[in-house]
């Protein structure tokens, strides 16, 4: 897609918030509440090619979102509501609409709610709000942790929540809590599908039954919240190996993930934490071999408004994976393909309510292209990796 | 001398029109609302999409103004947040399932209607908009 292009969709999206506001009509004696976001984003690198694009030619801009939701409150405590989203990233999404999310939501207490249907999984700080780009400084969110590529692997389960909050005595502050399980169907255009077709393995269905919680401590110290995230899993993979006719399938012996985080948010200053170790012991090929991956990512921001129009940030987000198993027959991968330390810096330039842009700079040393996707794809180099990458992101969005 | 005077003079008169901005914006609630009285933090969470009650019990549903100064007062006083940041915050809990927006208002009449008329309403408007028929919160 040529820069000319690109400029004209990103000014096409800033015209579109211009007109779009949120929207209701009456269903019965309801009102149903119509909500959209929508982003297209353009990445340019130096050297390799990173989350499936092309981009280190001219850049490319192949980085469009867009969401469309309704709710509506059918009595004080309980309410329906979904959501449909569709992305293209590169080789990703592939225009192919998902229902986001879908469910019903009954909360008779304060601590007590139940959610039912289609749900965002609550992980972290930012799983379940990931794809709201409006809301966030960063144009990417720190892909030791949040992975764009991998998306589709947390982003929710159908089944059903627990949730409440409480106020502690004693001036202690509040908790709140998430306790979750269902089943977890990813689609088939995301990053981990997309990367066993490099070994000409072609997935038709991945997915299982997971479940987990969140437990999160709003603090005593004002703007200080700190939390803990379980995921476990149990994953099939089916599909076809080498050609259409020789079946495939892998499977989930071990399969887990642990999140510590913390912010704190001082007026116009926000800073955020968090570590997440992902372990998945798999049984590959049909059961022929074992394969262990062990990522731990972890990153450190902060941003700051510095008025009305501009929001400056920062991160460092620290990527690392060990892979073991009898599947690598020995191969001993160098340091640069276990590792990417990435230092970024952002502006964010509010336009109105509706509508914002965002530039950003990468500078990623390591490309972690080993055994487990994390932005890099040897599908997209096939000359293969150079150690350090340098990218420019530019974002643009509405939300209405 | 006098310089010093006239400096003082418009440091004070400043400080007193300040204090008068901040009291122009009363917060309103329905008159089944058991409280009279509600802490800045807990407004907050109510503002914000992080409470579903009241302290002391009941559904709670928050009226916003759309937009002037009576909203740009009622964000700087008692949210911490401009009216990007904070509408931000609220679609993000939408985005994500967790609530559905409150009612957007254009006029501080409006927002009192909305108030009388439903159980567990709360808003702000304006110290001079006519509120007959509603409780006016003493926020601690």
């Amino acid at each position: 897609m040529s820069i000319r292009r690109n400029l004209s969709v990103i000014l096409t999206v800033l015209a579109i918030s211009v007109t779009l506001y949120a929207q209701e009509f009456k269903l019965g004696s309801r009102e149903v509440q119509v909500h959209g976001f929508g982003t297209q984003g353009f990445i340019h690198t130096d050297d390799n090619n990173w989350l499936t694009m092309n981009t280190s030619n001219a850049g490319s801009g192949a980085f469009t979102d867009f969401g469309l939701n309704m709710g509506m409150q059918i009595r004080p405590k309980l309410r329906i509501g979904g959501q449909f989203y569709d992305r293209k990233l590169g080789k990703l999404g592939n225009w192919e609409p998902l229902m986001d999310w879908a469910m019903l939501d009954y909360h008779p207490r304060p601590w007590l709610g139940f959610r039912v249907g289609k749900v965002k999984t609550v992980l972290g700080l930012f799983t379940d709000t990931q794809d709201m780009d409006f809301a966030n400084t960063f144009a990417l969110l720190p892909q030791s942790v949040y992975p764009i590529d991998l998306r589709d692997a947390t982003i929710a389960h159908e089944g059903g929540d627990i949730y409440g909050k409480e106020k502690l005595p004693h001036h202690l502050g509040s908790v709140a809590y998430t306790a979750y399980g269902g089943r977890r169907a990813d689609n088939m255009h995301s990053g981990y599908p997309y990367l066993l077709s490099s070994f000409a393995i072609y997935l038709t269905s991945y997915g299982g039954p997971v479940y987990g919680g969140d437990f999160r401590w709003n603090t005593p110290v004002s703007g200080l919240t700190v939390g803990i995230s379980r995921l476990n899993e149990r994953i099939t993979g089916k599909g076809t190996v080498g050609g259409p006719v020789v079946p495939y399938q892998e499977y989930s012996k071990q399969d887990w993930t642990n999140q510590y985080y913390g912010k704190y948010a001082k007026d116009k200053f926000h800073a955020e934490s968090e570590y997440k170790r992902y372990l998945r012991n798999q049984s590959i090929f049909n059961d022929a071999f074992g394969l262990e991956t062990d990522v731990r990512g972890w990153y450190v921001s902060g941003d700051y408004r510095e008025n009305n129009w501009l929001e400056t940030g920062a991160y460092y987000s620290h990527y690392r994976i060990s892979p073991t198993g009898s599947m690598l027959f020995g191969t001993i991968y160098p340091d640069a393909q276990l590792r990417d330390y990435d230092k970024v810096v952002t502006a964010k330039f509010t336009v109105n309510k509706y509508a914002y842009f965002k530039v950003e700079g990468h500078f990623m040393d390591g490309n972690a292209s080993a055994q487990y996707p994390d932005g890099f794809y040897s599908n997209v180099n096939p000359k293969g990796f150079a150690n350090n990458t340098k990218a420019l992101v530019i974002r643009t969005g509405f939300s209405f | 001398m006098k310089r010093y005077l006239f400096a003082l003079f418009v440091i004070l008169g400043s400080l007193i029109l300040v204090a008068q901005a901040q009291a122009q914006v009363i917060v309103i609630a329905n008159s089944s609302v058991k409280t009279s009285e509600i802490s800045k933090a807990d407004l907050r969470d109510v503002f914000t999409g992080n409470a579903v009650s009241f302290p002391g019990g009941g559904s709670v549903a928050p009226a916003l103004l759309k937009a002037g100064a009576v909203h740009e007062e009622f964000l700087r006083t008692y949210i911490g947040k401009n009216d990007t940041t904070f509408r931000a915050g609220w679609r993000s809990l939408v985005f994500s399932g967790q609530v559905i927006m409150p009612k957007s208002l254009d006029s501080d009449t409006a927002v009192v209607d909305f108030v009388v008329h439903n159980n567990g309403a709360i808003g702000y408007i304006g110290k001079a908009t006519a509120h007959e028929g509603v409780k006016v919160l003493t926020v601690r």
